[in-house]
């Protein structure tokens, strides 16, 4: 019961992917700027939302890291830079303002057919977050198993028929490690 | 057979009238001129009929439990090697051994070579039960064996290999049914059907090698859908419908060797002066035959196999037993024909015949299982589906057996013809 | 029982010949003709460099598709080391799609690989199916009919990736059980299969399969050295709808590199071709050894009759 009330809570509370606003003035966002801790939550059906602490991550690692060329800092990813590198800080940096949540939607598929887009290949919300979390999280001994960062909700527990009886391998996570 | 003694002068039947000038009903003629207890006698006298009893009595009980739980229920059955032994042995093996109706039906209808006329009906019975028997496996090995006509008349998929060959199995099995009803009317004296049948002779023959052409090469297409699971000395692009076809001749010519001299010494008293003074002539001119087929077929293999530069995979573990294969199932019994024909030595074309029946199921059997899928794993059947294997056989036999003891086969039906 | 066959027998064989002839070739023209894919269907594209394993696209797939309750949970990862006859899990009348582990020595991690219907462009299954249980829709599914399939399990036979599976424990209901593309539910609305939506880690992409291979070619080029430069299923059995990205040689994550490059149809074609011409040329070819072989014989018989007319006369 907790966790429905919690997903209806955050639901209400936060737009996906967390969208705060974002100081005008500052040509260069500063990590100050940034939230504390953002709900993502745009998918809990199968697992509950995960309370991103965004303040921990700004300690470890570079806004870029995460945030592409949007931040306005020095673009690294040599992708990004072959036409960012002057771009500076965009209007937008919160993940679900780029990255679609209805990836494959007739609709924006359509968007991907016109001639003149680069971005043909950005993944949506759900592929972002994992591909950047699990990416990094693999490298630096984050906790990369499906439950280590979102328990499972009761549809989750349905969907992956977690009531069979068979003892699970133990210490094994998802990607093996 | 020594019911038939003496004093019945009248058995076996070769004509419609009895000693005193009555006529054989069709129920005295099914039991061969017996009473039920002298029947009775001489079928358990026979231990072959106590080894039948015995396959069936396990054998039916297993067919049983196929219709009524499924094919996983006596099978292994496998996604990965969705054909076993129903459709190695029943359909590749026994169609080819089949052959033998249209070859000797093309010698002696349209070569005209009356000399092999004596033996052209066995040919024919031969291939008529051979087919008849392949469809019954087929209907036991099928998913859905009530929707057999499904491909002929409901769901037509023209693309496919395996529509002509149903097709084309359909077909020449009606073709060889009529070339077999002269035997069946001269039998129970309807004279006008076998005269009606008279006139097409010609036209089924030709008929017959048009439709065995294809059919028996498209097994071999078959397994071209699948090039890169059978090994590829087993499977030629190319070549593949080829070397099924070319097979297939000396398969059947070889069956109908087999089964002759099965007839001539176990079914003496079925087998007319004609059948048994000519046999030897003939039994050396179907051995000529074939030791031709298997040198044209022993040079497509090689062909193949150079068309295809696997001289390499010669080298391999797979390659000693593909020679093996050929050295023992081709090459042996070719060099025995030859050797046979020329120093008229009929034990040895006798023997070689059974080496090459062995040899072709040998062959089919390589590629539909042992080397299919040789890069993952060899299936081993099922004991059940073997039991069952070998009792649709056991059951192919008794009815090959039935019709050799009452249709005029291999005797010339004195009555009016 | 004498069996000369009288000139007037002979023409009558002979068009009795001609006539099966005639309608078996109409048959058989058919089977010459080859199946084109629709280029502008769907398709996915698999990453299996984002792949971890997760199996959300197997629970996924097996709730969509109403599949029976598997053994293990979805959450159970031992499933990574089953080996049946020394292969990795493979699709079953439970499963449409199977996700295996491999160990490869070049990285620190494993490699997963996600298999299914590869929703050929000229399937095999399809092409050899004598009573055209398979379709491929224009969006790019491959999809099976159990209502006319006999069981024969050609296609199992003729699908160079193992895919379609058969109901072998069924006596009275069996079929041919295989991923559809979710097309009944999902793909013929425009809407993605099952397993992609559930794919955290997107690393099934859906998309248009033109769309697909420019944004493969684009992965491939943006980040050196990620991937090796191939496409899977771009060309492999005359191209695939569902096509995989890897970041080692595709034969060391369980692909059989060896499949033809061109549609598995191609290789029967040698046959086919060859059925027209023994439908035309065999019959008369016959006719005329027949005729060669029993010339004497009809010289004689005429030879016989004309004397007969003649004592008549
Ligand atoms: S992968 Fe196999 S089952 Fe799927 S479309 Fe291709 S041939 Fe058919
Ligand atoms: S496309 Fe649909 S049927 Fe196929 S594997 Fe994915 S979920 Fe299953
Ligand atoms: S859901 Fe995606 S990441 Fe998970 S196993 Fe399937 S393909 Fe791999």
């Amino acid at each position: 019961m907790q966790t429905r009330k919690k997903i209806l809570r955050t639901a209400l509370a936060l737009a996906i992917g967390g969208v705060l606003t974002t100081p005008a003035q500052v040509w260069t966002m500063d990590a100050d700027d940034a939230p504390e801790s953002v709900t993502i939550d745009s998918l809990a059906t199968l697992y509950v939302p995960v309370e991103f602490d965004h303040a921990l991550h700004v300690e470890i690692t570079s806004c870029e890291q995460c945030h592409h060329h949007t931040t306005g800092g020095e673009v690294t990813d040599k992708n990004c830079a072959r036409c960012h590198t002057t771009s500076g800080e965009a209007d937008v940096v919160s993940c679900g303002e780029c990255h679609e949540s209805d990836r494959f939607h007739e609709k924006y598929l359509k968007t991907l057919e016109a001639p003149e887009l680069y971005h043909i290949d950005k993944p949506g919300l759900k592929g972002a977050y994992h591909l950047n979390c699990v990416g990094c999280h693999q490298e630096t001994g984050g906790p990369t198993g499906c439950q280590d960062c979102h328990t499972m909700t009761e549809a989750g527990e349905k969907l992956f028929d977690t009531h069979i009886k068979h003892s699970p391998a133990k210490g094994h996570s998802a990607t093996g490690h | 057979m020594r019911i038939f003694s003496k004093e019945r002068p009248e058995i076996p039947i070769v004509n419609h009238l009895k000693e005193d000038g009555t006529e054989w009903t069709i129920k005295e003629k099914l039991w061969l001129g017996l009473s039920l207890p002298e029947y009775k006698k001489q079928f358990f006298r026979n231990p072959v009929n106590w080894l039948m009893i015995g396959i069936f009595a396990i054998g039916v009980p297993l067919i049983m439990q196929r219709y009524l739980f499924g094919l996983g229920a006596v099978t292994h059955a496998s996604n990965d090697y969705p054909w076993g032994l129903f459709l190695g042995f029943g359909l590749f093996a026994m169609v080819p051994l089949s052959a033998s109706g249209f070859m000797l039906g093309t010698t002696v209808e349209l070569f005209g070579r009356k000399d092999f006329h004596p033996i052209e009906r066995l040919a024919l019975l031969n291939g008529l039960l051979g087919y008849f028997f392949a469809v019954l496996f087929l209907e036991v090995d099928l998913g859905m064996p009530w929707r057999l006509p499904y491909p002929m008349f409901v769901s037509l998929g023209p693309a496919a290999v395996l529509f002509l060959v149903a097709w084309h199995v359909a077909t020449y099995l009606t073709v060889q049914i009529a070339e077999v009803l002269p035997a069946f009317f001269e039998w129970i004296g309807w004279l006008k059907g076998k005269r009606i049948i008279r006139k097409m002779v010609l036209g089924l023959t030709i008929a017959g090698i048009i439709l065995s052409t294809l059919h028996q090469g498209a097994l071999g297409a078959l397994f071209t859908y699948a090039p890169s699971k059978v090994h590829p000395l087993w499977l030629s692009v190319n070549f593949q419908w080829i070397h099924f076809f070319c097979s297939s001749i000396f398969a059947g010519l070889s069956m109908v060797i087999v089964s002759s001299t099965l007839i001539r010494n176990f079914m003496a008293w079925r087998c007319d002066d004609e059948f048994k003074d000519n046999l030897d002539k003939i039994t050396m001119g179907l051995a000529t035959g074939a030791s031709y087929a298997m040198i044209t077929y022993l040079i497509i293999k090689i062909v193949a196999v150079a068309h295809d530069q696997e001289w390499s995979y010669l080298l391999t573990g797979w390659g000693s037993y593909y020679m093996l294969e050929l050295g023992v199932a081709v090459v042996l019994p070719m060099l025995m024909f030859a050797f046979g024909v020329r120093n008229q030595r009929l034990g040895l074309i006798r023997f070689a015949a059974f080496i090459t029946v062995v040899g072709i199921v040998w062959n089919r059997l390589n590629t539909a299982l042992v080397c299919y899928n040789w890069q993952l794993y060899q299936e081993i059947p099922h004991w059940k589906e073997v039991w069952i294997t070998v009792t649709l056989y056991s059951l192919y036999f008794l009815t090959y057996r039935f019709i050799v003891y009452r249709l005029p086969i291999v005797y010339e039906w004195k009555g009016e013809k | 029982m004498k069996k000369t066959v009288s000139r007037r027998n002979f023409l009558k064989g002979g068009l009795a010949g001609t006539a099966a002839v005639a309608v078996l070739k109409n048959k058989e023209s058919q089977a010459a003709h080859d199946f084109e894919g629709y280029p502008e269907g769907m398709g996915v594209l698999v990453d299996l460099t984002r792949c971890v394993g997760c199996r959300s696209c197997e629970a996924a797939c097996n709730k969509e598709q109403g599949l029976p309750e598997p053994a293990k949970p979805f959450t159970d990862y031992s499933v990574f080391d089953e080996i049946h006859h020394g292969q990795k899990r493979r699709t079953d009348e439970t499963a449409y799609t199977v996700v295996n582990q491999y160990d490869v020595p070049e990285l620190d991690h494993p490699l997963f690989r996600k298999i299914q219907c590869n929703h050929c462009q000229e399937p095999a299954c399809l092409t050899s199916c004598f009573v055209n249980a398979y379709t491929k829709t224009p969006e790019g599914a491959v999809i099976y009919n159990s209502k006319v399939c006999v069981g024969c399990r050609t296609c199992m036979i003729a699908c160079p990736f193992y895919i379609p599976t058969f109901k072998y424990s069924s006596a009275f209901n069996p079929r041919i059980m295989k991923c559809i593309f979710c097309y009944d539910t999902r793909l013929k609305d425009g809407k993605p299969p099952a397993c992609v939506e559930a794919c955290p880690q997107e690393a099934l992409t859906f998309g248009k399969r033109t769309d697909l291979i420019d944004m493969g070619r684009q992965r491939i080029r943006n980040t050196p050295g990620k991937y090796v430069d191939h496409i899977y299923g771009e060309k492999e059995v005359g191209g695939t709808a569902w096509m995989y990205l890897s970041s080692v040689s595709f034969d060391k994550v369980g692909f059989d590199t060896h499949v033809p490059k061109e549609p598995i149809l191609n290789s029967v074609k040698d046959f086919l071709a060859m059925v027209p011409m023994v439908l035309t040329i065999w019959p008369g070819l016959f006719v005329g050894f027949h005729l060669l072989a029993t010339r004497k014989e009809n010289i004689k018989k005429q030879e016989q009759e004309n004397d007969e007319k003649e004592e008549q006369a």
